[in-house]
């Protein structure tokens, strides 16, 4: 049983300059989506503060912040990971984010993983020692199914 | 869909162990012993995850209609389904998010 939520797309950007506008100007291309305050429609204004141990945090109008999540992993130019905690999520509980820029000639493909639980990667099925067996497989497919209407619009609207 | 819901869910499949069961039980119902040795796990130990994942609301007890000692776990659709929506949820997040990630650079592109 997979949890988590995959996407990629291309930019026209290097992966340092990609990784750059990404973290320092996520103020200016973040959509507002209402996950950060139940009582407001707007996410406020988001801000990395850089490096490993720093925080993604959100401010309001108003000035109250709210702390979406720590950073765990700073590597510019290539990856990136905080967590990610919801207004509506419990205090103790978030979720884990990791952005990874890789270069594809002049521009960079940026891959986004949120995962819901797990804070590694989990490349395996079998890691905790549980065989790989069909049901898992079809369990990760009742998961994938609506993944794939995704990927085929992610990749529609990939012009790279 | 209350937040608290999520979190329960997700605080119960965050070990690997019980989303084994989940697995299990998305085939069909079992019982505590049957979900144990298939698991290979022991008894007792299966019997704690049984009870978080109850608690949890994710899984419910029932006994067997031939034998009422024994108990039959099976899986409640909700959670699941509210897990699922929420991955969905994500999904369209980031997808909006990575759009305008990527306009933003175009726009700012020297």
């Amino acid at each position: 049983m997979t949890s988590k939520v995959f996407l990629a797309l291309r930019v026209p950007a290097d992966p340092m300059r990609a990784f750059k506008v990404f973290t320092q100007e996520i103020a200016s291309w973040w959509k507002p989506s209402g996950l950060f305050r139940v009582s407001d429609t707007g996410d406020g204004r988001l801000a990395f503060e850089p490096g490993e141990g720093g925080r993604l945090l959100t401010t309001f109008e108003d000035g109250s912040t709210f702390e979406i999540g720590r950073i765990s992993v700073w590597e510019p130019g290539k990856r990136l990971v905080f967590a990610w905690r919801q207004a509506n999520f419990s205090a103790e509980h978030s979720t884990e984010v990791e952005v990874c820029f890789e270069p594809v000639g002049a521009e960079t493909r940026i891959s986004i993983e949120h995962r819901a639980w797990d804070t590694i990667p989990r490349r395996h099925a079998a890691r905790h020692g549980f065989p790989e067996e069909a049901t898992l497989q079809r369990a990760a497919d009742w998961w994938r199914n609506s993944l794939h209407v995704f990927k085929e619009r992610i990749a529609g609207s990939d012009d790279a | 869909m209350s937040a608290h819901e999520l979190d329960r869910t997700l605080a119960a499949l965050g070990d690997p162990c019980r989303r084994r069961v989940v697995d299990l039980l998305r085939e069909r119902p079992r019982r505590a012993g049957e979900l144990a040795e298939a698991a290979k796990i022991a008894f007792p130990l299966m019997s704690r995850h049984l009870k978080k994942l109850r608690e949890s609301g994710l899984v419910e007890e029932d006994r067997d209609e031939f034998d009422s000692r024994v108990r039959i776990y099976r899986l409640k659709p909700k959670p699941m389904a509210d897990l699922k929506r929420w991955l969905e949820e994500t999904e369209a997040l980031w997808s909006r998010q990575l759009a305008a990630f990527k306009a933003h650079v175009q726009k700012s592109r020297k």
